[in-house]
């Protein structure tokens, strides 16, 4: 992870050493250029100085020595060149602009006066000269070096004879000073760089330090350690982000607290719940069982022979405990389908058309009973299906069971079952078609609802307490199926459930030949039978 | 004739499972307490144990485990009745050394036909 904290601190330190090498190249551009202009001014103003004072001297030595004593005249004008490091070139001119005299580099040229020296071709020095007029200028020399050129015109004290004097004077010591201070200040620059450098990451690296601390404390947290607490050593505004984040954890710290509190009473109340389950459904189905085993003892003339009234008596109550023990196995079931873990997840592989063939002989009894047609139709070649075949009994039981239910004496249950498409999912579909009640609209959504019966006085005419279909619902869902239903009243009802294929596709294996037609024969028989 | 060895904590059950056993010709011994029926268990070697899984004290599964730990109890065939109908529940049962397993409320017929089973198993296995 120090590689993001490296990361910050290189952007903060990038940016502090930017300001600060802007301003330090900026701080030593002004230098160079002050001290540049100032030098400069120095030298023009000394060669000003320089050229007005020695030009009388000059012309005298020229005057009074040139015609002879060139060796006197060498040593004058060496003299006089001591004075200024900066001068180039020396010449005396007269007043219509001739070379009288030239001292450049040592050498020195005399003249003689008005014959074969050559003119100054310049117009300014021209007009300068002949307006006996000093004047000072910068100028560019053939060779490209820069120069200044200062004319001293020298008027004799007896008039007459008038000179100039033009002397050139050299940048070379303005530039060399101007090359040592650019050297000085990168020097100065340099160094000021690498102490940006340190002072920057250092800077920076206290910011970034304070961020990164408040960066492991979040993934500590995120860890699960939830009493991490930050502290930093500043006062801005990372300080108050580390407050922030303090009451944050607090506040988090206490929340998972109270979250784990009820989680911990939920899982106590669920276990509760389980064991009561288990309590009930131990208390309700042992007197049961002794009810059930001493009533089939007499019925089956175990215990003796009884009268016949006698008998009709105990099968009504023989009828009647089977009832109250598919309620309880029922309520039993429904419970735990609401625990998690509780329902069934195995799945195996099902041949719906035999699952559903089953179930029809479980209810057989009760279609005699009432005289009832009740149509099978399997589809040839249905897909193999994945599911919790007790499960799917118990779906396929509780609709049959309802649709004879809610169908008079005489009517018919038309089942059938085919492959078919739901929301774009390959599966199989089951209708179970009555020919009963119905179910008004406005009821239709609201019957797979736990305890809800479209009338409440149902509840005494047709038996049940309105779980069949909610655990209809639950299992079907739990299989990733769908489960709905259409009716018309006084004409009937339809119930859907939509099973899907195995994920892998499931391969079309042969179920059934032809659909059976399984019609309910008229004989009287015992409607309690082994489920 | 075949002896069997009914617990069950409710006297009614106890009653009502000797009565349909007696009927079909067995010799039943009852006991309504866990403790001490596992002492007169191991002591009478049953041919069958009829064991009901919920009774205070020392419960079916106790009794079952500590029936299956000592030598002579540990091949008596047991048949569990329980109310407890779930997979896990009949599952755990048969791993702790249940032979069968018959859900509360059961009919007569069925538990004649599984003791019956149970037996003639257990037959076969000391033939062999």
């Amino acid at each position: 992870m120090s590689r993001r904290r490296g990361r910050l601190q290189t952007r903060i330190a990038r940016h502090i050493a930017f300001a600060v090498v802007v301003s330090l190249v900026l701080s030593a551009l002004v230098l160079v250029v002050f001290r540049h202009r100032y030098v400069q001014q120095n030298m023009e103003r000394s060669a000003l100085t320089y050229a007005s004072l020695i030009s009388t001297p000059l012309v005298t030595f020229t005057e009074f020595l040139g015609s002879g004593g060139h060796g006197l005249l060498d040593q004058q004008v060496a003299r006089l060149r001591e004075l200024n490091q900066d001068v180039e070139r020396l010449d005396v001119v007269n007043v219509s602009g001739r070379l009288v005299l030239r001292s450049a580099s040592g050498e020195i040229f005399v003249y003689s006066d008005g014959i074969d020296a050559p003119v100054i071709n310049d117009r300014g020095l021209l007009r300068a000269i002949s307006g006996l007029e000093t004047t000072a200028s910068r100028v560019t020399e053939l060779d490209g070096s820069r120069a200044y050129r200062v004319v001293a015109p020298v008027v004799q004290q007896w008039g007459g004879h008038t000179y100039s004097v033009i002397g050139t004077f050299s940048y070379s010591s303005v530039d060399r000073q101007l090359r040592s201070s650019l050297w000085l200040s990168a020097l100065v620059l340099a160094v000021g760089l690498g102490l940006t450098q340190w002072v920057s990451v250092t800077l920076a690296g206290g910011i970034s330090g304070d961020v990164e601390k408040l960066r492991e404390s979040v993934q500590r947290i995120q860890e699960g350690n939830l009493t991490e607490r930050v502290s930093v050593s500043s006062h801005d505004e990372i300080a108050e982000l580390a407050e922030a984040f303090n009451l944050m954890a607090n506040e988090l710290q206490a929340t998972i607290r109270r979250l784990r509190q009820a989680n911990r009473e939920l899982e106590t109340l669920d276990q509760t719940k389980a064991d009561l389950v288990a309590n009930v459904s131990h208390e309700l189905k042992t007197p049961l069982t002794a009810l059930r085993g001493y009533l089939e003892l007499m019925s089956e003339g175990g215990l003796g022979g009884i009268a016949d009234e006698a008998q009709r008596a105990v099968m009504v109550c023989r009828k009647n405990v089977q009832r109250l023990s598919l309620r309880v196995e029922e309520l039993v079931q429904l419970s735990r389908l609401d625990r998690f873990t509780a329902l069934d997840t195995t799945r195996e592989d099902v041949d719906l058309g035999s699952l559903l063939e089953g179930v029809f002989e479980t209810i057989k009894p009760r279609l005699e009973d009432r005289k009832m047609e009740f149509v099978l139709r399997v589809e040839p070649d249905l897909p193999v299906l994945e599911v919790n075949l007790e499960q799917l009994e118990r779906v396929f039981l509780n609709l049959f069971d309802n649709a004879v239910k809610f169908t008079p004496q005489g009517g018919s249950v038309l089942v059938a079952a085919k492959a078919c498409s739901h929301d774009d999912r390959a599966g199989v579909q089951v209708r179970i078609t009555d020919s009963g009640v119905g179910i008004p609209a406005s009821e239709l959504i609201r019957i797979f609802d736990r305890f809800h019966q479209v009338d409440p006085s149902s509840r005494r005419r047709f038996g049940g307490m309105g779980l069949g279909l909610s655990l209809v619902r639950s299992i079907v869902e739990a299989h990733l199926g769908a489960v709905w239903a259409e009716s018309e009243e006084h004409v009937g009802s339809t119930f859907f459930v939509w099973l899907p294929m195995p994920e892998d596709g499931g391969i079309t294996t042969v179920t059934e030949g032809p659909s059976v037609r399984l019609d309910s024969g008229g004989e009287d028989r015992p409607a309690v039978e082994e489920m | 004739m075949a002896r069997i060895f009914v617990v069950d904590d409710e006297p009614d059950m106890v009653d009502l499972l000797a009565t349909i056993l007696r009927a079909d010709g067995f010799e039943v011994e009852t006991d309504t307490d866990g403790r001490s029926a596992l002492a007169r268990m191991l002591a009478e070697s049953p041919d069958l144990v009829l064991l009901d899984l919920m009774m205070p004290d020392l419960d079916g599964m106790e009794l079952l485990k500590l029936l299956r730990l000592d030598p002579k109890g540990a091949d008596v065939p047991v048949l569990v009745v329980s109310a407890r109908s779930g997979h896990q529940d009949q599952l755990g049962t048969l791993q702790l050394g249940a032979n069968a397993y018959i859900c509360k409320p059961f009919s007569p017929r069925e538990l004649v036909r599984q003791v019956r089973q149970l037996l003639a198993n257990a037959q076969g296995e000391t033939r062999e």
